[in-house]
């Protein structure tokens, strides 16, 4: 049986606050407040259902933070490992083959018993999908089957150590065969998890109900309404008046006015999210390391975390969040340095024979705003830049393909599963399939080649520190803020553990008071 | 009579067959491949497998040449299959009629309001040309036109749902839910249809047969009643019209404050997803009913006012 390694305490204690459950994002006490069982709670969501409920879709994720839907494994971020949820245990009996033991005694919602073969079949239909999850699909995994009446194995295309990763993705979520019966997946009544839904107003919320059989426990909480809130405002403006009790994903423009709003807590935490200017590697002028690293002295991030993003993103200290367990220790937001900048400029040789162009994407209207204070950071040592508004579906062929100077983009490291080796793989090898910077260099390479084979998380996590050490060396972007994940929360709900990506927000222990 | 209504239907047809043909091209002529964006709605990212392109267009029949995509979606229309949604892969018709139903609710209560309110309104300024009344609410309901609705919308909000804690501040829940955005999208209308009336019945107050019926000892109140009102309501009933049609597909940035789920936002989403058989279906179905109510509007005009009845024959 596969042991994952214990956890070292430092980077326990970074991924505490990078998950909320450390002091920057944890509940304040309640401990006053005695919780209703008879209480049912309201949760604005900030996205609806696109694909019905198909599980490869992001319909994953409501189901998922609805307390509907449970995979095999779970990320445990407190712990920063990959811990049992409906598998009780895992091990690599072969390099590309992986067994999960199934647990005892749950049922789905419906009566029936979860079973290895209801599980296989559930994985299988993800995994045929003809859009495929990023998790889990046919370029990652083979084959899923069941071996008896409570194993599963899971075959993969090459050897990964990130095979339970890949089944705490809220993609591999499990349901009963009678939700594949249809021409579209049914999640009523045939989930694991505390809640089950009984109904939906298309395009507006899902009520759940308590699921009484449940089998980690008693659920605290009579029932719930998840609602599809796409407006970050109207978000903000339900939890004041008290209509949702929890709202998700709360806009930097409305964090004031929630602050001082009595009995609603506003929490933050580190999100897995950097914005990001990316430079194009391959071409000069940027192709000259002097030149990447004198634009980076030239910047002030933090007057542009503080302006633009009204304190809700904190100044980026490399690739990744500082507390994130992978971040380099002594990794720190650079500072500005304009008699510097200067003079790596004139070591570059640099002459503004024309004005450089930054794409800033209209999906993220703040970016409109990043472009120009950057602007103004590179005229004041001389490099003339231009701004480029553009829909990100018409700057990508281009971006890709090599025709472009700097684009204001923003990625999430940890899309795919808890780990960013995809992120890392992706983004900066040199085959890298969303290369933007058209990076490439032979040890970084190596080290990420190297981590895709290390089962060990920490030695893993070492290996991705020197990587994003690489990167930060060579300047290849300008990693400009860390955005913060920001919920608030009426003063009566109790047990609630802030999730960065929002899978988990509703579970048997999530409570609320009477009053 | 027919000549009216087969003119009007050969209207509905074209406007049918230009609208969702030109529905149809928006994903072509826009940057952006749309199959990458039918993708990217489905599983948020940015890194698209290209086999995964391949396989989607493939299965959504992407790769036809336009006009055989075109025109395979009219032969099933004409047959009343409006298709399947390209990103949820349910029918087109069971996303259209909810939204509409809601929309079509939101719309003529905040045209209703728009009514009740200008109707007087416009009245009492007519009445009244050029005194203090006409000059206040000409002021006041013109600077509704300068109130955009992306501000009202909040500004209702804070007042009625986060200081008075009177209405729901979002949702489509109870009947309270339709009084912000109701009134949100009133306001410009009023503003609109308090000027028509007011200029509809000025134009009559001025009129010889008007003027004759007062000489023949006609009390004020009944002439304003019986003969003034009514050429008020004559602009008044193609404005609405108007208002009524544009409104069905254009209350979007109202739907996305207020969380509602209507045709302007099904058809927002639908266009920034490439989703083509919901866009069409979505337009297609505003078009044809724009076009039935201005048509009906049309029909009322023709029997308010005389001037123009005689062309119905």
């Amino acid at each position: 049986m596969r042991k994952l390694s214990p956890f070292p305490a430092i980077g326990l204690a970074a991924l505490l606050t990078l998950t909320g459950c450390g002091l920057s994002g944890s509940q304040p006490s309640a401990t006053e407040k005695v919780a209703d069982t008879n209480q049912r709670i309201v949760v604005d969501n900030f996205r609806a259902p696109v694909a019905n409920w198909a599980l490869e879709s992001d319909a994953a994720y409501i189901l998922s933070l609805s307390g509907c839907l449970e995979t095999l494994t779970k990320y445990d971020a407190a712990q920063g490992k990959v811990v049992p949820f409906l598998a009780t245990e895992w091990k690599q009996v072969s390099p590309l083959e992986w067994d999960f033991t199934i647990r005892d005694g749950v049922k789905f919602q419906d009566g029936t018993e979860l079973t290895a073969e209801s599980v296989a079949a559930s994985l299988n239909s993800v995994l045929k999908a003809k859009v495929p999850a990023r998790a889990f699909g046919p370029s990652t995994v083979s084959s899923v089957q069941a071996t008896d009446a409570k194993s599963v194995r899971v075959t993969t295309t090459t050897e990964s150590p990130l095979v339970p990763f890949r089944l705490a993705s809220v993609n591999t979520g499990i349901l009963a065969p009678a939700a594949y019966q249809g021409a579209t997946v049914d999640p009523f009544g045939h989930c694991t998890g505390p809640f089950t839904p009984v109904s939906e107003k298309a395009k507006q919320s899902l009520t759940l109900d308590r699921n009484p059989n449940y089998w980690g426990g008693e659920v605290k909480l009579a029932g719930a309404e998840v609602r599809f809130i796409t407006n970050g405002a109207t978000r903000a403006a339900q939890v004041q008046t008290g209509e949702a009790d929890i709202s998700l994903s709360i806009p930097a423009s409305s964090l004031s006015s929630l602050q001082s709003a009595p009995e609603v807590s506003v929490l933050k935490a580190d999100s897995p999210r950097t914005a990001t200017l990316y430079m194009n590697n391959g071409r000069a002028p940027f192709n000259n390391v002097d030149f990447r690293k004198a634009l980076r002295s030239a910047l002030d991030l933090q007057a542009l975390a503080a302006s633009v993003y009204e304190g809700a993103a904190v100044p980026a200290a490399g690739p990744f969040a500082p507390s994130e367990p992978w971040a380099s220790a002594g990794a720190s937001s650079p500072k500005q340095n304009v008699e510097e900048a200067k003079k790596l400029l004139a070591d570059a040789g640099y002459s503004a024979d024309r004005p450089l162009e930054i794409i800033a994407i209209v999906e993220r209207a703040e970016f409109a705003d990043v472009a120009t204070v950057i602007q103004d950071n590179l005229k004041g040592i001389g490099v003339p830049v231009s701004i480029q508004a553009k829909e990100y579906a018409s700057a990508e062929p281009d971006v890709l393909a090599g025709n472009y100077d700097m684009i204001l983009s923003q990625r999430n490291r940890l899309i795919d599963i808890a780990d960013p080796i995809g992120f890392l793989t992706a983004d900066y090898t040199c085959k890298g399939t969303y290369n933007l910077s058209h990076f490439c260099n032979e040890k970084y390479d190596q080290l990420i080649a190297e981590a895709a084979r290390t089962s060990t998380t920490e030695e893993r996590y070492k290996l991705y520190a020197q990587a994003g050490e690489i990167l930060d060396d060579q300047a290849v972007n300008l990693w400009l803020v860390n955005e913060q994940a920001t919920d608030a929360i009426r003063s009566n709900v109790l047990s609630y553990a802030q999730d960065p990506l929002s899978r988990y927000v509703l579970t048997a222990q999530t409570a609320k008071s009477g009053s | 009579m027919i000549t009216f209504l087969a003119k009007r239907t050969a209207t509905l047809v074209a406007a049918v067959l230009l609208s969702s043909f030109a529905v149809f091209l928006i994903p072509y002529v826009t940057p952006g491949d749309p199959v990458r964006k039918i993708i990217r709605s489905r599983v948020a990212g940015d890194i698209v497998d290209d086999s995964t392109v391949q396989a989607l267009s493939e299965s959504l029949g992407l790769q036809d040449p336009l006009p055989v995509q075109y025109l395979r979606w009219l032969g099933d229309f004409f047959t009343g299959d409006m298709g399947l949604s390209h990103i949820s892969r349910t029918p087109v018709v069971d996303q259209v009629m909810p939204a509409l139903g809601i929309t079509l609710s939101l719309v003529l209560v905040a045209l209703g309001i728009a009514v009740v309110v200008s109707l007087p309104l416009g009245t009492v300024a007519a009445l009244r040309q050029g005194g203090k009344a006409d000059k206040l609410i000409t002021t006041v309901t013109q600077s509704f036109i300068a109130m955009p609705e992306y501000w009202l919308a909040p500004l209702l909000v804070l007042v009625f749902a986060l200081k008075l804690s009177l209405l729901p501040s979002a949702g489509w829940n109870t009947p309270s839910s339709i009084v912000l955005p109701a009134l949100t999208l009133a306001l410009r209308p009023i503003s609109f249809f308090t000027s028509a009336v007011r200029a509809g019945m000025i134009d009559a107050l001025e009129a010889e047969h008007i003027q004759a019926a007062r000489a023949r000892g006609l009390g004020r109140g009944q002439t304003v009643w019986r003969h003034v009102v009514p050429n008020g309501l004559v602009p008044l009933s193609t404005l609405f019209a108007v208002w009524f049609a544009g409104l069905l597909g254009g209350s979007v940035i109202v739907e996305v404050i207020f969380a509602i789920p209507g045709m302007g936002r099904l058809l927002y989403d639908a266009v920034v997803n490439s989703d083509i058989p919901l866009a069409q279906g979505g337009v297609v179905v505003v078009v044809a009913l724009a076009v039935a109510i201005t048509t009906l509007a049309d029909f009322l005009h023709r029997i308010l006012s005389p001037k123009v009845s005689g062309s119905l024959a």
